[in-house]
C-alpha cells in the first residue's frame, strides 16, 4: 500500500493505494508514518509529545496542535473495508490519531479534536442490499443519507426514528452519510413512539482500534447474539470503531398523517397538553411545542403557522387514513380543556414536523444563527418547567419535542454558553445537556457532552478502551481531558 | 453432560464453610442457604437437562447487600451466578459447583409508577406480568410479553433481552427499558439512565440489556409503559402448504401492515395444541397463521379486511376472524400452550430458538423436516413469523440411551442452518450454555474477542457467570494486546470447553 498525494486546496488528500487482492498487505505502517511526517512543515513539532507521566494513550495537548495546523490536515480517502483496516493499522503503528468523517457534516459537533489526519470513508457509498419485504437495508457507512432515504421512500418505507438533518442548524451543505447518522444518533420527533437510531441499527461491520474488522448483530430483525455492540456504536461519535457497513431496520410509511395544532399555550400548559395526549390510547407519534418567541427568528416553513405571534403545540397521529382521522377527532375532544385544536393534514403536517425535526427556528442562517444551541434531554413531563425557566434566566429561546423530553435551547452568546446553568437545570430533573452548536473557541472552553459521574465515566472509559486502547479514533471529541 | 462447564476450583471448595459464614455476616437469617437439600431448588433453570447444585445460595434483599456480597466474592476470587426466576431456556442461570448463586427473588417491589412520564421503576424480581397488572387500572401495560410472563422476572428479561409475540410491533426488552441500577462485580453501584428517553454518553443500558448476567447485577430497572390499544382482533388462517403461509407473511409486511403479533405453527404443533386446549384449530392444514391486529377499532376492522384478502390471494384454505375477546383468546390459547402441549405427547423436548430472514421460512422448515428424518426424532415448530424467530421443539426421551445427545445434535444443526440462511443463533432466549459452543458458527475469533474485551471492561477477572455465552475463556490481558492473530492461540493452556 502507498499513499499518493492529491492536491485539494489547503489540505492534501492521500489516496490509499492498496495492492491487488492476494498480494501482501503488510508494511504500510512506515509509509503511512512517513506520509504524515512529510507535511509537518517548518520544522515544528506537529505531533505533540506525551506530557510527563502520561502514556501515549492519554494525550491531552493535541487539540491546540490541531488548531494550529488544521490548514494542513492530511485526508486518507479509503475505498473499502480493507483500506480502512490498513489505514487504521498504520495509524496504530505510528500512534497517530485519526478523525473519521463521511461528508463531514457534523464535524462541528464535539470538542475540537486532537487529530491531524482524516480518515474519509465517503467512498464506501454503496447500498449493499435492500429487501423491502424483510424490512431491512444494508449500506456502506459512507452511503449518502439523502440517497438512501429516497431509495426506501420509493418503496413506501422510512427510517421510523426520523433522523435529524443538521444542515440548517449547523449551516452546512445538505449532506451527511448513513455512518454519520448512526455515529451521532440524533433521532427526530417519532423517537417517543418508535425509538431512536439505537433501536433501528441491526448489525454492523467495523474496524476497531486494534486494526481488526469485526461484525456484530445480524441482518434479521431479532438481531442480537452475544453482546449488542450496535447499541454502543450508535451515538458514539466515531470514538469506538470505524463502521464500514451497517444494516438498518426500515418500516412502512404511514398512509396518512394528521397534526392537531393548539394555539397560545404557555410552556407549562403545553407540556400538560402533550402529557395528556401521550397518555391517551390514540397512539400519538409526535408531540412538540413552539413558544411564540421562537418565531422571532423568521423561521421558514408553513407561513400560516410559523409567522403567527401565538405559540403552537403540535400533536401528530399517523396510520391508515380512517384511523388517523378518527383518532384526531377523539384527541381534539380530549384536549378541549386546552383550547380548540385545528387539524392539519398530510403534506402540510409533514412540513411542520420537518421544522421541528431539524430545529429550523434556530437555523444558522436565521436571526439566532450566532447563538449557541443546547440539546437537553429530560423526563418529558417536566420539560416545560425546565425550558421556561432557562429561557427566562438567560433571555434565550427554547422549543420542545418528544412531549417535553427534548428541549432545544438557543441562548444569547456568552463565553461559556451558559454551560453551568444549563447543566444545573438539566441535572436537577435527571436530565443531561449537549452543546450542539457553538464556536470553536467556546467548544474549547466548555464540555460539549454532559460530564458523567465518576463511576459511569470510569466504566465508559474502560468500554472505550476495549475498542480503541490507543485512542486512535476521534481523540478528544467527547471530553476536554482528552479521554472521553 | 454434553456441554462442559469450567472445572471447579478445589481451593475455593475447601473454604466453603468460611465463605458461607462470611456471606451470613452480610445477609442475615434465611438469606443464605447452604443445605444440599434446600439448594436443590436452584440446581437448574428452564433448561432442565443441565443440573448443578451451587456451592451456596445467597438471597439478598437490598442493593447494599448485593454490593457487599459481590465485593466479598471479588476480593476472594469467587465466581457468582446471578438468577432471577430461573425460567431461562438457555441455561443462563445454571449454577457452578464452586460458585455463589445470587438470587434476586427478594427484590419484589415496584418502586414507582409515573404515569405522566409513562414509566415504572421496579425491582428486578418483579414478574413481567405484575408490571402490566400494576398499571392496568390506568389503561397502561408493559409491551414485551414472553410466554413465561406469569413467572419470569423483569430482571431476567433485561439479562436475556426477552421478546414475545408482540415484539414485532412493540420491540424487545431493549427497546422498552430506559435505565437501571447495576452493581458491578467490584461492588460499585452505578445508576444508568432513568426517565429520560436517552442516556448521556455511551449507551451502557443498551449493552447491559441482553448481557446474560456477565456484566453486572441489576437491582432496579426503569421501563417504558404504553397505553393499551383500544381493541385487538385476530385472524386464524390455515394453509395447505408451508410455502403459501410464508408468502402470506411476506405480503402482509410488504403491504405496509405491521400486525401486533404474527405467529405460525406447523402440523405437529397444531395437532399437539389442539389435543391439549381444543381451540378449534383446523387439523388438515400444513401451517396455521395467527395474525393479531390492534389499535382503534376503525383501523383494526379495515386491516382485518386487507389481511383477509391477502391470505385468500395466497391460497388460504381456512380463515376465521375473532368477533369477541373470548374468541381471540381462544385462538391464542393453543399457541401460548404449545410448549406444555408438546410436553404432553413426549417425555422430554428441547425448545430451540433461532432467527432467519422471514423469506427463508419455507427453506428452513424443509431442512428441519430432513433433519428430523436423519435424527429419527419428531419436531414440532412454532414460529414468530413476523420477525423470523423459529422455535422448533425437538421431541425425545431422556431415558432412552443416546436420545438426548441426538436431540442436541439435531438442535445444533437447526441453528447452523439458521446462520447459513442469513440468520442468527438466537431470537429471544439468549446464548447461555445451550448455544455457547455454536458461537463460532456465526462469529469469527476476532468478533468474539471484541465482545470479550467488552466483558473485560466490566469484569476483568471473569467472575460473573463464567462458562456462559463464550466458548473459550481468554485472559483479559491477552485480549488487550495488539495484533492477536486469528487462529493462533497464544496460551494453549487456558481453559476451553
Amino acid at each position: 500500500m502507498s499513499f499518493r498525494p492529491v492536491l485539494n486546496g489547503s489540505s492534501r488528500i492521500w489516496q490509499v493505494d492498496v495492492l491487488g487482492a492476494g498480494k501482501t498487505r503488510r508494511g504500510p505502517a512506515a509509509r503511512f508514518h512517513g506520509a504524515l511526517k512529510r507535511r509537518s512543515g517548518g520544522g515544528e513539532t506537529v505531533w505533540p509529545q506525551p506530557a510527563e507521566g502520561q502514556d501515549s494513550g492519554s494525550l491531552n495537548l493535541i487539540s491546540d496542535a490541531n488548531f494550529a495546523t488544521r490548514w494542513q490536515v492530511d485526508i486518507l480517502k479509503v475505498r473499502d473495508a480493507r483500506d480502512v483496516e490498513q489505514a487504521v493499522r498504520a495509524a496504530i503503528a505510528s500512534e497517530q490519531p485519526l478523525e473519521i468523517i463521511g461528508h463531514g457534516s457534523k464535524r462541528q459537533i464535539g470538542q475540537p479534536m486532537g487529530t491531524n489526519a482524516v480518515l474519509d470513508v465517503s467512498a464506501l457509498n454503496a447500498v449493499t442490499s435492500y429487501e423491502p419485504n424483510e424490512l431491512i437495508i444494508t449500506a456502506e457507512a459512507g452511503a449518502p443519507l439523502a440517497d438512501v432515504m429516497s431509495l426506501i421512500d420509493s418503496k413506501g418505507q422510512q427510517f421510523a426514528f426520523e433522523p435529524m438533518n443538521t444542515a440548517a442548524l449547523l449551516g452546512t451543505p445538505e449532506v451527511g452519510t448513513i455512518g454519520g447518522m448512526i455515529g451521532a444518533g440524533l433521532a427526530g420527533p417519532r423517537r417517543i413512539k418508535s425509538g431512536g437510531a439505537r433501536d433501528h441499527l441491526l448489525g454492523a461491520h467495523a474496524v476497531s482500534g486494534f486494526g481488526d474488522s469485526f461484525k456484530t448483530g445480524g441482518k434479521v430483525v431479532k438481531n442480537v447474539t452475544g453482546y449488542d455492540l450496535c447499541k454502543l456504536l450508535t451515538g458514539s461519535w466515531g470514538t469506538l470503531a470505524v463502521m464500514t457497513e451497517v444494516t438498518l431496520k426500515v418500516m412502512p410509511k404511514p398512509e396518512s398523517e394528521r397534526t392537531l395544532v393548539l394555539q397560545g399555550l404557555d410552556d407549562v400548559s403545553a407540556n400538560k397538553a402533550m402529557t395528556a395526549a401521550l397518555g391517551s390510547p390514540f397512539d400519538v407519534s409526535a408531540a412538540a411545542h413552539l413558544p411564540s418567541s421562537a418565531f422571532r427568528a423568521g423561521t421558514e416553513g408553513p407561513a400560516e403557522w410559523l409567522s403567527h405571534e401565538a405559540a403552537i403545540t403540535l400533536l401528530r397521529l399517523e396510520g391508515i387514513t380512517a384511523s388517523a382521522a378518527s383518532r384526531a377527532a377523539s384527541l381534539v375532544q380530549l384536549l378541549a380543556p386546552f383550547g380548540a385544536a385545528r387539524v392539519v393534514e398530510d403534506a402540510a403536517s409533514a412540513e411542520l414536523w420537518s421544522v421541528i425535526r431539524d430545529v429550523r427556528p434556530f437555523a444558522a442562517g436565521a436571526a439566532l444563527g450566532a447563538w449557541p444551541v443546547w440539546r437537553i434531554v429530560c423526563p418529558p413531563a417536566i420539560g416545560g418547567t425546565v425550558g421556561q425557566q432557562l429561557a427566562r434566566e438567560t433571555g434565550g429561546d427554547v422549543i420542545y419535542d418528544w412531549g417535553g423530553g427534548l428541549i432545544w435551547a438557543a441562548l444569547p452568546p456568552k463565553a461559556d454558553a451558559h454551560a453551568a446553568l444549563v447543566r444545573e437545570r438539566a441535572e436537577a430533573v435527571g436530565g443531561h445537556a449537549t452543546l450542539i452548536r457553538a464556536s470553536d473557541e467556546v467548544r474549547r472552553n466548555v464540555a460539549v457532552f454532559h460530564p458523567q459521574p465518576s463511576g459511569i465515566a470510569g466504566l465508559s472509559e474502560r468500554v472505550r478502551a476495549s475498542f480503541d486502547p490507543k485512542t486512535i479514533f476521534n481523540r478528544g471529541r467527547l471530553s476536554r481531558s482528552g479521554v472521553p | 453432560m454434553a456441554i462442559m462447564m469450567p472445572a471447579p476450583d478445589e481451593a475455593v471448595l475447601a473454604r466453603r464453610d468460611e465463605i458461607v459464614a462470611a456471606l451470613r455476616a452480610i445477609v442475615p437469617g434465611e438469606g443464605v442457604i447452604d443445605s444440599n437439600k434446600e439448594m436443590r431448588a436452584y440446581e437448574t433453570d428452564g433448561l432442565t437437562a443441565y443440573r448443578q447444585v451451587p456451592m451456596v445460595v445467597v438471597l439478598p434483599d437490598t442493593t447494599e447487600q448485593v454490593s457487599r456480597v459481590l465485593k466479598y466474592c471479588f476480593e476472594q476470587g469467587i465466581k457468582v451466578v446471578p438468577r432471577g426466576s430461573g425460567t431461562s431456556l438457555s441455561g443462563g442461570a445454571l449454577p457452578l459447583a464452586d460458585g455463589v448463586l445470587l438470587g434476586l427473588g427478594k427484590f419484589k417491589r415496584i418502586r414507582e409508577i409515573d404515569f405522566d412520564n409513562r414509566v415504572v421503576v421496579t425491582e428486578p424480581g418483579v414478574t413481567n406480568l405484575a408490571i402490566s397488572q400494576a398499571v392496568a387500572h390506568a389503561g397502561f401495560y408493559y409491551a414485551p410479553d414472553p410466554s413465561s410472563q406469569i413467572a419470569c422476572s423483569i430482571g431476567g428479561n433485561v439479562a436475556e433481552n426477552s421478546g414475545g409475540v408482540h415484539c414485532l410491533k412493540y420491540g424487545m426488552t431493549t427497546n422498552n427499558v430506559l435505565g437501571c441500577e447495576i452493581v458491578l462485580v467490584t461492588g460499585e453501584v452505578l445508576r444508568i439512565g432513568g426517565k429520560s428517553a436517552e442516556n448521556a454518553g455511551y449507551d451502557l443500558m443498551g449493552i447491559i440489556t441482553g448481557s446474560e448476567g456477565l456484566l453486572g447485577v441489576i437491582t432496579e430497572i426503569t421501563v417504558r409503559i404504553l397505553q393499551k390499544p383500544e381493541t385487538a382482533r385476530a385472524l386464524m388462517v390455515g394453509f395447505a402448504e408451508v410455502e403459501a403461509a410464508g408468502e402470506c407473511v411476506a405480503q402482509i409486511i410488504g403491504a405496509g401492515i405491521i400486525p401486533g403479533g404474527m405467529e405460525m405453527m406447523d402440523k405437529p404443533a397444531i395437532h399437539a395444541a389442539e389435543a391439549f386446549v381444543h381451540a378449534g384449530y383446523p387439523l388438515d392444514v400444513e401451517a396455521l397463521l395467527i395474525i393479531e391486529l390492534d389499535g382503534p377499532s376503525v383501523e383494526v376492522d379495515e386491516l382485518i379486511k386487507r389481511v383477509e384478502a391477502i391470505a385468500r390471494g395466497c391460497g388460504s384454505t381456512t380463515c376465521q376472524i375473532s368477533t369477541s375477546e373470548a374468541e381471540r383468546n381462544l385462538f391464542w390459547a393453543g399457541r401460548k400452550a404449545a410448549f406444555p402441549a408438546v410436553g404432553r405427547i413426549s417425555p422430554d423436548y428441547l425448545c430451540m430458538d433461532g432467527t432467519i430472514p422471514r423469506g427463508m421460512l419455507p427453506k428452513a422448515l424443509a431442512r428441519i423436516r430432513q433433519l428430523s428424518e436423519k435424527y429419527q426424532l419428531a419436531c414440532a415448530n412454532v414460529f414468530h413469523a413476523g420477525d423470523g424467530n423459529l422455535h422448533p421443539l425437538i421431541l425425545y426421551d431422556a431415558n432412552k440411551p443416546g436420545e438426548m445427545e441426538r436431540a442436541e445434535a439435531f438442535g445444533a444443526d437447526i441453528l447452523r442452518c439458521c446462520v447459513e440462511l442469513g440468520g442468527v443463533l438466537t431470537g429471544e432466549h439468549g446464548v447461555g450454555i445451550e448455544k455457547r459452543d455454536l458461537m463460532p458458527e456465526m462469529f469469527s475469533e476476532i468478533d468474539l474477542n471484541q465482545q470479550q474485551r467488552l466483558k473485560c471492561a466490566f469484569d476483568a477477572q471473569g467472575l460473573l457467570n463464567p462458562g456462559k455465552v463464550f466458548p473459550t475463556l481468554h485472559r483479559c490481558a491477552e485480549l488487550g494486546r495488539m495484533h492477536v492473530h486469528a487462529g493462533k492461540l497464544a496460551f494453549p493452556d487456558i481453559p476451553r470447553f
